[in-house]
């Protein structure tokens, strides 16, 4: 592992950090997300060094950094504001970090220059760091902190301050450099787009904790609380109730809709619990058909929305409201009309559980 | 239309820096230039301006030395008393120096302190090092106080980033703190320089206020004007003036156009 986070808690008195693990492998690009104040900043300024941890440990390399001064950690940072030095200009803003470890000037020189013309960023060399744009600041900052070679990267919501056009075209740009400088980064942000564009790892993080972490796919897909599911865009979660258990065949009942579940899991008979499925799992048909999916119910479409590429429909069985994501072209032959009766199916593996207690022990706990 | 209360405020304003600057003024009316000259190159005159300038230079330069650590750490580090250590240093702004002057007078010319320093060669009391300690004393507070708020407006992000960039903690005050804090470093020297030279009450009780050996321009106004040498008393004021004047001048010239790494 080259990054381990162990049971990291931080106490800054009206906020805490609590049992926060991390693993990164070397080259990862981690993406966290969560809610504002969740704690994210401060996770990555304590990685960094700028909080003492109370409890946990901090694994570089198979070597603890707990303790280790920032300035001997070989992690870098970029901020949200960017906080480009205003005694300096660009170009001795890009060096100041390689200078400490680079004396020959010529050296420097060839390297901000390098690095400059990958961001594209080499015609503002001598500006003052005032005048810069919202992306050029952003591109400054962000060279400063690779030029070193960073152990590890951190970016805390470096995109925030740009356009969505900006944001598309730099993303790019700023992928490029950091995978050519085969650095491993940790990257704070709000946006989705940040996770399915750049990242290989997700972490969710929510009132000092971290709920879930893992592969991009794995989390999107198979969410382990309420909160990562909703926070993620899992749309289909509903509150029910165990009424049944079988063959590693969990039967929930939501409002009066059977919904099964496979795999084992630990809940009792009556015991409340909240399911969710992912729009995408979810296959409409005219008819009902027999095969080996297990859910199939029925229910009135009442809503048809064009999001980007791809269509959601909304579907009410008995009174609960299920989203469902399909092509155009499925739309056109299904014939797929408000107030349409339709079959909705999606296989028993693709129905997953969330405990109750933890999940909304998740939303609440501090 | 400007309101009632705009205008009453703004005349109040007016009327008063008037009689201000009037009463500023009447200074320069007085003496004839003759007598001002005069004044200026005498013995007496000439040696306080020397004695003023170089104790408060000495002083302003010891209080910078000092304060700037202090208000670095009342501004980033959190310590056990540090809101004791504030409201102390803050203290001696609230009562008249003349009461620090006694209170040093007592420290330093107790049996006891005063024989240990003496055997080290050390004299505080009716000496020239008495008024550089009295001005230190008096000085150090404001020059704290402005510091602190300098500091405060750094970011300190701009120092975690030099320090996740590989830099230890000296050389990131050295390379972005310090020149950060320039504006404000600049200001409270100033400000530091120009308290170290008007202060009165303190430097004559530590320095005792002896002809040619402890006496500064503001003591030099005090006994010239009792002993009715008026000529030489209002020149001594209007040095003190000018400096001021100067003071001010320099301050807004390059300490308020400066203030970096605000926000
Ligand atoms: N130095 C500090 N001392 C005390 N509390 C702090 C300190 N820094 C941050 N906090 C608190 O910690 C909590 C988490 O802050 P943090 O900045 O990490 O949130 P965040 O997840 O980055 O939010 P955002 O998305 O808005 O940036 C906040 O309540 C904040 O007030
Ligand atoms: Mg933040």
């Amino acid at each position: 592992m080259f990054l381990e986070v162990k049971n990291l808690c931080v106490d800054l008195g009206q906020f805490h950090l609590t049992g926060v693990n991390l693993n990164l492998e070397k080259n990862d690009y981690m993406v966290i997300i969560g809610p504002t104040g969740s704690g994210k900043s401060v996770l990555l300024e304590t990685i960094a060094g700028f909080f003492q941890p109370q409890t946990g440990k901090i694994f570089l390399e198979g070597e603890d950094i707990t303790n280790l001064n920032p300035e001997k950690r070989g992690i870098s940072i970029v901020y949200q504001d960017y906080v480009l030095f205003p005694n300096m200009n660009v170009f001795e803003n890009i060096a100041y970090g390689l200078e400490k470890k680079v004396k020959d000037r010529e050296v420097i020189k060839s390297r901000v220059y390098d690095m400059a013309d990958r961001l594209k960023i080499e015609h503002l060399l001598d500006r003052n760091p005032e005048t810069l744009s919202g992306g050029e600041k952003q591109r400054t900052a962000i060279a400063r902190s690779l030029i070193v070679e960073p152990n590890i990267l951190l970016m805390d919501e470096p995109f925030s301050a740009l356009d969505v056009n900006t944001h598309a075209y730099l993303t790019e740009l700023i992928k490029k450099a950091i995978s050519d400088y085969q650095t491993t980064c940790i990257h704070v942000s709000h946006n989705f787009n940040d996770v399915w564009s750049l990242a290989e790892q997700v972490a969710v993080m929510k009132n000092g904790k971290i709920l879930q972490q893992g592969i991009v796919a794995d989390v999107f897909s198979k969410p382990c609380h309420n909160f990562v599911a909703d926070f993620v865009g899992v749309h289909n979660i509903f509150e029910g109730e165990v009424v049944g258990k079988s063959k590693g065949i969990t039967d929930v009942k939501v409002n009066q809709n059977l919904i099964l579940h496979s795999s084992d899991t630990d809940t009792n008979d009556d015991k409340k619990v909240m399911v969710a499925v992912r729009p995408e799992n979810i296959i409409f048909s005219n008819q009902s058909f027999v095969s080996s999916i297990r859910n199939q119910l029925k229910g009135i479409v009442t809503d048809i929305i064009l999001i980007g590429p791809t269509v959601w429909v909304e579907v009410d069985v008995n009174g609960t409201t299920f989203k469902g994501i399909i092509t155009p072209s499925s739309l056109d032959i299904l014939g797929i009309k408000k107030e349409k009766e339709i079959y909705l199916s999606f296989k028993s593996v693709n129905v997953k559980i969330i405990d109750e207690e933890q999940s909304y022990s998740a939303l609440f706990s501090a | 239309m400007r309101s009632k209360l705009e205008i009453s405020f703004i005349s109040i304003s007016f009327i008063f820096t008037s009689i201000l600057f009037l009463i500023i003024g009447s200074l320069f009316v007085i003496p004839s230039f003759e007598g001002f000259v005069n004044a200026f190159f005498s013995d007496e005159i000439q040696f306080a301006l020397r004695l003023t300038l170089s104790t408060s230079i000495i002083a302003a330069f010891g209080v910078m030395i000092v304060a700037i650590p202090t208000a670095y750490s009342l501004a980033r580090y959190n310590f056990p008393f540090k809101s004791a250590v504030k409201s102390i240093i803050d203290l001696p702004m609230a009562f008249p120096e003349i009461v620090l002057g006694i209170a040093i007078l007592m420290l330093f010319g107790n049996p006891l302190i005063g024989s240990i320093l003496h055997s080290l060669g050390i004299n505080i009391v009716f000496t020239t090092t008495g008024i550089i300690i009295a001005q230190f004393f008096v000085a150090f507070p404001y020059s704290v106080r402005i510091l602190y708020s300098t500091f405060n407006y750094v970011n300190p992000r701009y120092e975690f980033v030099s320090r996740s960039l590989g830099y230890g903690e000296l050389e990131t005050l050295k390379n972005i703190t310090l020149p950060l804090a320039k504006g404000g470093i600049f200001a409270s020297s100033v400000v530091t320089i120009a308290r170290c030279i008007g202060t009165f009450g303190a430097v004559l009780l530590v320095g005792g206020g002896t002809y040619l050996k402890t006496e500064t321009l503001p003591i030099a106004i005090y006994y010239n004007l009792s002993l009715g040498s008026i000529d030489n008393a209002i020149t001594a004021a209007i040095i003190l003036v000018l400096i001021s004047f100067i003071a001010i001048f320099v301050l807004e010239k390059y300490a308020y156009q400066n203030i970096e790494g605000a926000g």
